[in-house]
């Protein structure tokens, strides 16, 4: 077993058992507040609050996935060859949209929950899977298409025997991306009133209470890691047969 | 060679665009009236939102630009009629205000409905493929910046739109504004500087030392991964005894400890690309180049300054490009820890449900971002002209 | 047969390939050579229609390659190009198996056709059929590019320059383990080339394009001997002509009676190579051997002198 694996093993327990048990972790805590204030978040159950967390991201990031992948597959044909140009400056011009502002303009259209959330990930996740979607498809070797065109491959076969493996590397690079940011936005969805891991940042920014704030950055930041870690090493599989692409992914 | 299209002929994205202006006309309402700020808004179609003539003019002209993105091949065209329709709509907008605003009333608000928001987005559509087949230049692209900057200057200060619910909104607290403005520049800005005056030489000595640069890359890569909230929160444990309380967004009722956090937080941000742009940039660094320049007796110091960082100025700028990009919107976030800037129109929206206030804070982002990353772009590129790569 | 006829491609207003036509025997070798940008490309992806005629037509056994699907046509004639184009995500086996694969042989066929041709092309299996593309060599990979459009049998096998990415010393060696596996196989190849060298070397028939057009369809000698014009003269090479010439000849034809002293040459190698013993060794004449290893004459400088010439 390497050093980061290890090290991901015990950041991994450590987080468990954290959201699990955190009363267990009450004297870490303790010198941060004030006399009297509550040292672990009581309004909740940290792992109820993780679960929605991560229900959330999940959702919409495979809403995310199916369409952002359907979008890219189809501007890369011939047929929507026509989108791929304008698709380009979209996605370009989406990226600078703050997430922040997609979720605050989505609650004067669909009121405070969960909905705003969900919309803000799934329309902000899109752009990441969308962007390496294009660039996977349209990097993949001409000679290996012009071989496969010319060994009777039809259409359809190019696409899904040669087209998207050899994209794929690319594309869950996207989706890990995209991840990443759902799992921040999802983290500010609490001030519209998502149920998620910001409630209990933003109840400690509420109360003044600094072990809150600490717990919930902790949490986040730890699960981000984690995730984006565990995407990597599937990331690294899917690459590892593609030997020329390993030095491109990151 | 390709045989050129006929000039003439079905365009699927024109399509669609035709088909969104049909929508936007005929079926979707083209603003929202409320008799106050926070009350349910009342939708008006374009016919009952603007003067017959007026409603008329904007539906003919908004027909004339969906035919010719129906027919029309040449970009330069299509870019013409989408301007055009810009150059009707967006005033047409502020006369609605004021026709669907009761005289004497400073309670009522009007604000731009799906129907406005559809036909802007056409618009745009139009233009933005017409611009992308275009393949402007670095200069060109600035132009287009400037003449759509301009234009929107002139309509804010022709006091055409003063009608409308978010320019009353910005009315009434037209200080805070100007306020916030500035602290989000100072956050977006300065910390950026902050990392650049720190990530490059840092960055150059990555290049250098292998070992260094596997630790500062793993471990800034590690502080991109961490949400921004989540990062704001763990700094201000340690920074929390600095602090001094600055009232946060009303409605959250948040105290907080300030810019400082959200200053730190996106400076760390900031550094992974300015670092990995820096180190790829030297790494790019034809090996023959760097050779011949100590070939001919340059020291270490001349060939770092009058050769590599030269030629690796285009990918600099490109890490420098994120970084902004990413400060501004970043920068948002902050207004929730107290930081201030754009995001605290944004929360106290948030809290009163009042879109006009979040659109307040969120379109002058938007803009700005937008902004930045169009003059970036363009000085990356005119950078690479100069350094044949 | 392939029966090439008045294929025509047209770009815009370019000509792109104009009115070509040859036939192509079973079981030949036929080059297509000529400069960069002759066309010779696109009149190869015409046959297995990557582009579609302008005008013309392909028969193959007197079938019009018209009436086939596009797929199944190219099902049933093999495509080498440059770089080859393996499936980096694929192992050699899957590579090599593709085609099999669209036509949905059963399993134990397709790994018994894998192992023969791995066997063929002097790749151990137990080795090679687990590798990925990028862990083969040049030369490995190229074998695998041909292995793999030889994998369902076709009746035609189109090469386009298929030993470009190799270096020197590997592309004599592939060169002539293509001959070898042509004969042995019996397979009927048209490939396309720009080397002039390659194209004396492997063609049984040779094309010659410029400029859209064929110059001159023959056998090599006859290039030699009589090229159909300036350019084509040019391009066989003046100066190493006769060279060619006794390349294309065996020392059988040279033989008379008589005896030599020294190393006994094959009946069956080239004048060239005769000659180019003579010279080093410094003698005049060699002995001849036949396949069995009995001496059946000699062969002499002069002798080899004649034929460097054309016939009269
Ligand atoms: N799809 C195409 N569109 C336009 N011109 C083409 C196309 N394909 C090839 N050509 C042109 O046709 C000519 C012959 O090309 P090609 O057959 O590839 O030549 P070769 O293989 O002999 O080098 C070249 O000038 C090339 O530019
Ligand atoms: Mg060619």
């Amino acid at each position: 077993m390497t050093a980061t694996s290890l090290v991901r093993l015990i950041a991994f327990l450590l987080l468990a058992a954290f959201i699990t048990m955190p009363q267990g972790f009450a004297f870490l805590f303790e010198p941060l507040i004030a006399p009297g204030a509550p040292a672990i978040y009581n309004q909740g159950s940290l792992l109820v609050l993780t679960l929605q967390h991560l229900r959330t991201v999940c959702l919409a990031t495979i809403a995310s996935t199916v369409l952002a992948v359907a979008l890219g597959i189809f501007v890369t044909r011939p047929s929507g060859a026509e989108f791929l140009p304008l698709s380009r400056s979209l996605v370009n011009i989406g990226q600078t949209f703050p997430p922040i502002a997609v979720l605050a303009i989505a609650v004067p259209l669909v009121g405070f929950g969960e909905k705003p959330t969900f919309i803000a990930l799934f329309l902000y996740g899109l752009l990441p899977i969308f962007e390496n979607t294009l660039t996977g498809l349209t990097q993949v070797s001409p000679l290996a298409l012009e071989a496969a065109r010319g060994m009777g491959m039809n259409a359809r076969q190019r696409l899904v025997q040669v087209e998207l493996p050899l994209a794929l590397p690319v594309i869950l690079a996207g989706i890990r991306l995209s991840v990443i940011i759902s799992l921040g936005t999802a983290t500010i969805g609490s001030t519209v009133a998502a149920k998620g891991l910001g409630e209990v940042i933003i109840a400690g920014l509420q109360s003044n209470n600094i072990a809150f704030v600490l717990q919930g950055g902790l949490v986040v930041a730890l699960l981000a890691v984690l995730i984006h870690d565990g995407l990597g090493l599937v990331e690294r599989v899917a690459a590892r047969k593609l030997g020329r692409f390993l030095n491109e992914v990151p | 060679m390709v045989p050129p299209r006929p000039a003439l002929s079905f365009d699927h994205l024109g399509f669609v665009i035709a088909v969104l202006i049909g929508i936007a006309l005929f079926a979707a309402p083209f603003a929202t009236y409320r008799a106050t700020r926070i009350a349910s808004g009342e939708a008006r179609l374009v016919i009952e939102a603007l003067p017959f003539s007026m409603a008329a003019a904007l539906a003919l002209v908004a027909l004339g630009v969906a035919l010719g993105a129906v027919l029309a091949r040449d970009p330069l065209g299509r870019l013409g009629s989408a301007v055009i329709g810009l150059a009707v709509l967006l005033p047409s907008l502020g006369l609605s205000a004021g026709y669907l605003t009761p005289a004497d009333n400073n309670f009522a608000r009007v604000s731009p409905s799906l129907g406005f928001w559809l036909l802007s987005l056409s618009f745009s559509l139009l233009a933005v493929d017409a611009l992308a087949r275009m393949r402007l230049g670095p200069f060109g692209r600035l132009a287009a910046l400037a003449v759509g900057a301009s234009a929107l200057a002139l309509l804010l200060l022709s006091g055409i739109w003063d009608d409308l619910s978010i320019l009353k909104e910005y009315d009434t607290r037209a200080d805070s504004f100007w306020r916030e403005a500035r602290q989000h520049l100072l956050l977006a800005f300065g910390s950026l500087a902050a990392a650049c005056l720190f990530g490059i030489p840092l960055g150059v000595a990555s290049h250098r030392l292998r070992t260094l640069r596997t630790a500062v890359m793993q471990s800034l890569s590690i502080v991109q991964t961490v949400p921004s909230i989540a990062l704001f929160g763990l700094l201000m444990a340690p920074l929390g005894a600095v602090a001094a309380s600055v009232p946060l967004a009303a409605a959250l009722g948040i105290r907080g400890i300030g810019a400082a956090p959200a200053f730190f937080a996106l400076f760390l941000y900031a550094l992974l690309p300015i670092v990995a742009n820096t180190v790829a940039g030297l790494n790019q660094v034809p090996a023959a180049v760097v050779d011949a320049a100590r070939g001919m007796g340059m020291s270490a110091r001349q060939r770092l300054l009058g050769v590599e960082m030269p030629l690796a100025l285009p990918v600099i700028l490109a890490g420098i490009r994120i970084v902004l990009v990413q400060n501004l919107g970043l920068a948002t976030v902050a207004a929730l820890i107290g930081g201030g800037g754009f995001g605290a129109f944004v929360f106290q929206g948030i809290g009163q449900t009042a879109i006009d206030l979040v659109l307040l804070g969120a379109l002058p982002t938007v803009a700005l971002s937008f902004g930045a990353s169009v003059v970036l772009d363009a000085l990356v590129d005119l950078s690479k002209g100069t350094t044949p790569a | 047969m392939i029966e090439i006829d008045r294929l025509t491609k047209r770009y815009g207003a370019t000509l792109v390939v104009e009115d070509v036509s040859f036939n192509v025997e079973e079981g030949t070798l036929t080059v297509v050579v000529g400069t960069s940008g002759a066309g010779k490309s696109t009149l190869l992806r015409m046959i297995n229609r990557l582009v579609e005629p302008s005008a013309g037509r392909v028969l193959i056994d007197g079938e019009d390659t018209r009436t086939i699907p596009e797929d199944e046509l190219r099902h049933r004639i093999g495509y080498v190009i440059q770089g080859y184009g393996l499936f980096p995500h694929r192992n050699v086996a899957d590579n090599i198996a593709t085609v099999p694969r669209l036509l949905r042989w059963d399993r134990k066929r397709i790994a018994q056709r894998v192992e023969e041709l791995l066997d063929l092309f002097q790749l151990d299996p137990a080795e090679f059929a687990h590798k990925f593309p990028h862990e083969l060599s040049g030369g490995q990979q190229q074998r695998v590019g041909v292995a793999r459009a030889l994998a369902a049998r076709p009746a035609l096998l189109l090469m386009d320059e298929p030993f470009g990415a190799l270096d020197a010393v590997i592309r004599s060696k592939a060169q002539d383990d293509l001959i070898a596996i042509q004969r042995r196989l019996g397979a009927t190849i048209v490939l396309v080339t720009h080397d002039m060298n390659e194209a004396f070397h492997l063609g049984d028939r040779i094309a010659v394009m410029d400029q859209a057009r064929l110059l001159q369809y023959a056998t090599p000698a006859e290039l030699l001997m009589r090229p159909a014009d300036d350019f084509v003269e040019r391009l066989v090479g003046t100066v190493e002509r006769p060279f060619r010439l006794l390349s294309l000849t065996p020392v059988r034809e040279a033989l008379e009676a008589g005896h030599a002293e020294g190393e006994p040459i094959a009946a069956s190698e080239s004048l060239h190579d005769a000659l180019s013993r003579l010279l080093w060794t410094g003698r005049k004449a060699l002995p001849v051997a036949d396949s069995s290893g009995a001496i059946i004459g000699r062969v002499s400088v002069d002798k080899i002198l004649q034929h460097g010439r054309p016939l009269p």
